[in-house]
């Protein structure tokens, strides 16, 4: 019996850290892989250290959960003094049951409705920028304000009432009897109250996720983000750190704590005190650290808000873009005679209607943006982005001239946009896995869109997870306008993309990146750079741009372009920031390590540039792409028309309406679900529904035969009739607790 | 004496205040979005577009899914909260701290850390591959996402029944015993009664998060199984369709309301059980 039980108890441990020591282990790997062991390295944790936006998002973290643990203790408290004194009970009780709604509501709904708060008044102070630091802050002491109270609470309760009259008829002020009476008996709840603030907020994402703004990142906020793209085993070096601190902090107060039993209480509760006050001075030392080194210096802020993995960001070596404008831009600032520090403040995106979204719920306050063309054409016509004065921007000379009044910023008088890169939308494919007989087909450069609904691929295929992609992808395909469908129109697309749904492995944006070079999933559609950065990681994969029938390329072509939203913080440091992504240096870096196409002509005519890129730069540069053609009696390049027919435009309201609520019906199809779970829980539902009724009626019988019956049996139990005074204990106890559950 | 005592009552007003501004009007707002279109006019259309089947069914599945979770969860934290009151105070402290150690890494993190085990070329089919058989495949199914919410959130149903298991009288057991019970019906019908409040608020502590999430789903169901979280958070932070989501919300809130109240009826108790 004990045997097994050891078993049992040690399976649900390893099932509990089994996921743990694949992050320990991992954090030590050589590669950057989180499914195979190559090596033993400590190279993430040396990343770990020169990483400053992890580093950041740490410290933000930990200001973020000190203050709100601070803030909530000090309400708490007050709160649980004041609710004790109620006398009131409704007024009491409906304080209580206020308190405890954000315990008791789904994280997810706490969440959404501070949001709408939020969103709401920033809309009645006039639109401004209303998410930011201030309403993370707000919404985690929200969260902590329960569990404080419930801590301290019964503190209150259990305290002898005499004592506080007592200190005042001996002649204590109220505010002297709360401190020297009161408070130290209710401070082992106060310090349990701050403690689990202080964790909850430490761990909280679902909350900071719909409440958090631009220029602010918490750790669980920027793990979300990489977690969309591929976890760097840095973070896996940051868990196991806080893993091994936790466990090591927990094993040491253990023992402080079993050593105090043994001693005398006085000596105990003295060590207690040390103890409690020393947690004290740490966290009023580090607020003081965090507040003193955030006021040492002025500091200028560039809030860029960018897609995922679309900068040159110095991992494994590479240059570092905003690490170097920090440092190029303090010089300059130094020069003018400003001593200042320079942060770039970056955080990123996973799709444009990510982006609207959180622009119009009023996380406003980037610098910086970069969205793409039909999403430009949204935001100008909603009046988000403002005009440029493109003599802030000299760098502006180094874009090539046919990419400087794209479709979507056509007026070179009127500038709201700089082409950060274009790009084409094609197929990447894992050779391993393709049948040959496809892979000849894409050799011969014959291959089109239909390879994705290739029945073959089952559960292999990967689908944008974003509306316009995906819809385009079945529009390109069905040989549809993707800018002027009709209604008919939508919906073949939409039947084109059910039929494929049963075939997807999973709807993905940047977590493709992982799927594909781990060879988790065959073939997918994607955007051309990102393609190649995986191919430079797997070389088992490959990539095309499909074609029809008659040999033409179709497939959407987009360009992404840096913006200053109308309601920019920090216009000139935008500008600044601009000018710099243009310079030789930065422009060539982000070029190479995203392998997206650039518009910049020091760019694409640097020979250092194009040997690095080597077979790539055809692909990315399709030499067909400045053949000349004849479009409408004009003479244009290839890559102009292909901008003119293919690119996407902003949608009318009718088209974009009917576009989400198709999407919306083909997110939540679920075609390829089974109706097994459905019968597990059903039975389930039935036996547990069963024993009820079988417990109920059982009560009731046994109700009928004994107590309703005249003669209740009186039991009378004497110490006498017992051997031992154990046994007598034993069936007192029984019949209380048989007594107790009769009255229920 | 009296002024004292508002004197005292008013030390809480801080919280009521914050209570009423952070708590209320947020929930408040989530009614309002809820039953108005994007002009703000009043409409039930929100809420009857869920009515439509394919929504019915999101919310069927999340309920289904978060049930069984709560039931495996049950199933596999009752015995090991039962054998954790058998050990010494001194182990049962240290495993207790073992139960809640691993919740204090980003749930995101361990989330992932499961999809690395779970993928096909992952390293749970590695070692089966390495052994010689089939690979499984288990990574974008439903058992995955319900893994994940075991996963999760069983140390909260540990923790509560532990807690109410360990203030069981022994004595009591032992008198069972004595009267002719079975070591099995000494569970069934003395441990199993007493420990109800710990059950109730284990069953809450993994029914609300489970039925709510939104990231376990998208990770490991590689977003093929849309639960009520998924479809919520696509409106707030993709779709931009505040009402939509607003209504789905509410409806959630319903849905837990209910089973909450339908739970405080078997629990006997009102005092939320145990906070860990």
């Amino acid at each position: 019996m004990k045997k097994t039980r050891n078993i049992y108890t040690a399976l649900v441990f390893i099932f509990l850290y089994m996921p743990i020591f694949v992050l320990i282990l991992y954090s030590f790997n050589s590669s950057n892989s989180t499914s195979t062991f190559e090596g033993f390295s400590l190279k993430w944790y040396r990343e770990l250290f020169s990483d400053s936006a992890t580093l950041d998002a740490l410290k933000n973290t930990l200001i973020l959960a000190i203050l709100s643990a601070l803030i909530s203790t000090v309400i708490g408290t007050m709160a649980a003094y004041g609710i004790n004194k109620m006398q009131n009970k409704y007024v009491k009780g409906s304080v209580m049951s206020v308190t405890k709604i954000p315990m008791m509501n789904p994280e997810i709904v706490t969440g959404i409705s501070m949001m709408l708060l939020f969103v709401f008044v920033g809309v009645m102070l006039g639109g401004k920028s209303s998410l930011g630091f201030g309403t993370v802050l707000i919404a985690h002491v929200t969260f902590n304000l329960p569990y404080v109270i419930l801590s301290v609470m019964p503190k209150f309760k259990q305290m002898d009432k005499s004592l506080p009259e007592a200190a005042l008829d001996l002649g204590c002020t109220p505010i002297q009897s709360f401190f020297k009476v009161e408070l130290p008996q209710i401070l082992p709840g106060i310090i349990s109250g701050l403690i689990m603030a202080f964790t909850l907020s430490l761990d909280d994402f679902v909350i900071s996720y719909f409440t958090i703004g631009s220029g602010f990142e918490t750790l669980p906020i920027r793990i979300y983000s990489m977690t969309k793209k591929r976890v760097t085993p840095d973070m896996y070096a940051l868990s196991t750190l806080i893993f091994v601190s936790i466990l090591i902090l927990l094993l040491v107060s253990n023992l402080v704590s079993d050593k105090n039993k043994e001693k005398m209480s006085k000596q105990a509760k003295k060590i207690t005190k040390i103890v409690l006050s020393s947690v004290f001075a740490v966290i009023a030392v580090i607020t003081l650290i965090v507040f003193i080194a955030s006021a040492g210096k002025e500091t200028v802020t560039v809030n860029v808000y960018n897609w995922g993995e679309y900068i040159s960001d110095g991992s494994e070596d590479t240059y570092n873009t905003n690490l170097e404008f920090e440092k190029y831009y303090e010089e300059k600032l130094k020069a003018q005679g400003k001593d200042v520090d320079v942060r770039v403040n970056y955080t990123t995106y996973a799709s444009n209607e990510d982006l609207y979204a959180k622009l119009k719920s009023g996380a406003g306050g980037y610098d910086i943006i970069i969205p793409s063309d039909y999403m430009i054409e949204r935001l100008k016509a909603d009046g988000l982005i403002q005009q440029l004065d493109l003599s802030k921007i000299p760098n502006f000379d180094n874009i090539e001239e046919q990419f400087r009044n794209p479709f979507y910023d056509k007026d070179p008088n009127e500038k709201y946009t700089v082409m950060y890169t274009y790009g084409v939308i094609g197929i990447i494919y894992n050779k391993d896995k393709l049948a040959p007989a496809d892979l000849e087909k894409i050799e011969n450069g014959e291959a089109g869109w239909e390879l994705l609904w290739d029945e073959k691929y089952k559960g292999q295929i990967l689908q944008f997870n974003n509306a316009r992609d995906a819809f385009g992808t079945a529009m390109y395909a069905l040989g549809i306008d993707v800018n002027n469908a009709t209604d008919e129109d939508w919906q073949n697309a939409y039947n084109k993309l059910l039929m494929q749904k049963p075939l997807v492995q999973s709807y993905v944006m940047d977590e493709i990146y992982n799927k594909m070079e781990s060879g988790e999933a065959t073939l997918a559609a994607y955007y051309a750079g990102d393609c190649l950065s995986m191919i430079a990681n797997n070389e088992s994969l490959g990539f095309f741009y499909p074609k029809n029938e008659n040999g033409e390329y179709v497939t959407n072509i987009f360009a992404d372009a840096m913006c200053i939203p109308k309601d920019a913080q920090n216009v000139e440091h935008a500008y600044e920031y601009i000018n710099f992504m243009l310079s030789p240096e930065a422009a060539r870096a982000n070029a190479e390590y995203i392998y997206y196409a650039s518009p910049n002509s020091v760019v694409i005519n640097n020979e250092d540039y194009i040997d690095y890129l080597g077979e790539d730069y055809d692909l990315i540069y399709d030499p067909d792409f400045n053949n000349l053609i004849t479009a409408n009696g004009e003479e244009i390049t290839y890559i102009e028309y292909m901008f003119n027919t293919y690119a996407y435009r902003d949608l009318s309201d009718e088209s974009r309406a009917k576009l989400n609520s198709l999407w919306e019906g083909l997110k939540v199809d679920s075609a390829s679900f089974g109706s097994g779970i459905y019968i597990i829980c059903a039975v389930i539902l039935v036996l547990l529904i069963g024993f009820i009724v079988y417990k109920y009626i059982e009560r009731r019988r046994h109700r009928r035969l004994y107590w309703n019956n005249a003669a209740q049996p009186k039991v009378v139990v004497s110490r006498n009739d017992f051997n031992s005074t154990a046994m007598y204990d034993a069936v007192k106890a029984e019949l209380e607790a048989t007594k107790e559950n009769e009255k229920k | 004496m009296n002024k004292k005592s508002l004197l005292q009552k008013a030390v809480a007003a801080p919280h009521v205040m914050w209570a009423v501004l952070f708590i209320i009007a947020p929930l408040f707002f989530v009614v309002y979005y809820a039953f108005t279109d994007k002009d703000g006019n009043f409409t039930f259309d929100n809420i009857a577009e869920l009515a439509q089947a394919s929504y019915l069914e999101i919310f069927l599945r999340s309920l289904c899914f978060a049930f069984l979770a709560t039931v495996i969860c049950l199933i596999i934290a009752y015995p090991i909260a039962y054998f954790m009151t058998k050990a010494s105070p001194k182990t049962q402290k240290i495993l207790i701290m073992l139960v809640m150690l691993p919740q204090w890494l980003n749930f995101l993190i361990r989330t992932y850390s499961w999809m690395a085990l779970l993928e096909d070329t992952g390293i749970i089919n590695n070692l089966i591959t390495a052994v010689g058989l089939d690979p499984v495949h288990m990574i974008n199914t439903s058992g995955a996402v319900i893994l994940g919410m075991v996963y999760n959130y069983l140390p909260y149903m540990i923790i509560p029944l532990h807690s109410v298991m360990s203030k069981i009288d022994s004595r009591l057991l032992e008198a069972a015993s004595d009267l002719g019970c079975s070591h099995f019906k000494v569970i069934t019908r003395v441990v199993f009664p007493l420990s109800m409040a710990g059950i109730i608020s284990g069953v809450t502590m993994v029914f609300v998060p489970s039925i709510s999430t939104f990231y376990i789903s998208q990770k490991l169901g590689g977003g093929n199984f849309d639960l009520i979280g998924d479809t919520i958070e696509r409106q707030f932070q993709t779709a931009y369709n505040y009402n939509l989501g607003a209504s789905m919300s509410f409806v959630l809130m319903i849905i837990i309301m209910i089973s909450m109240a339908v739970m405080s009826k078997y629990s006997g108790e009102d005092d939320g059980g145990v906070i860990v």
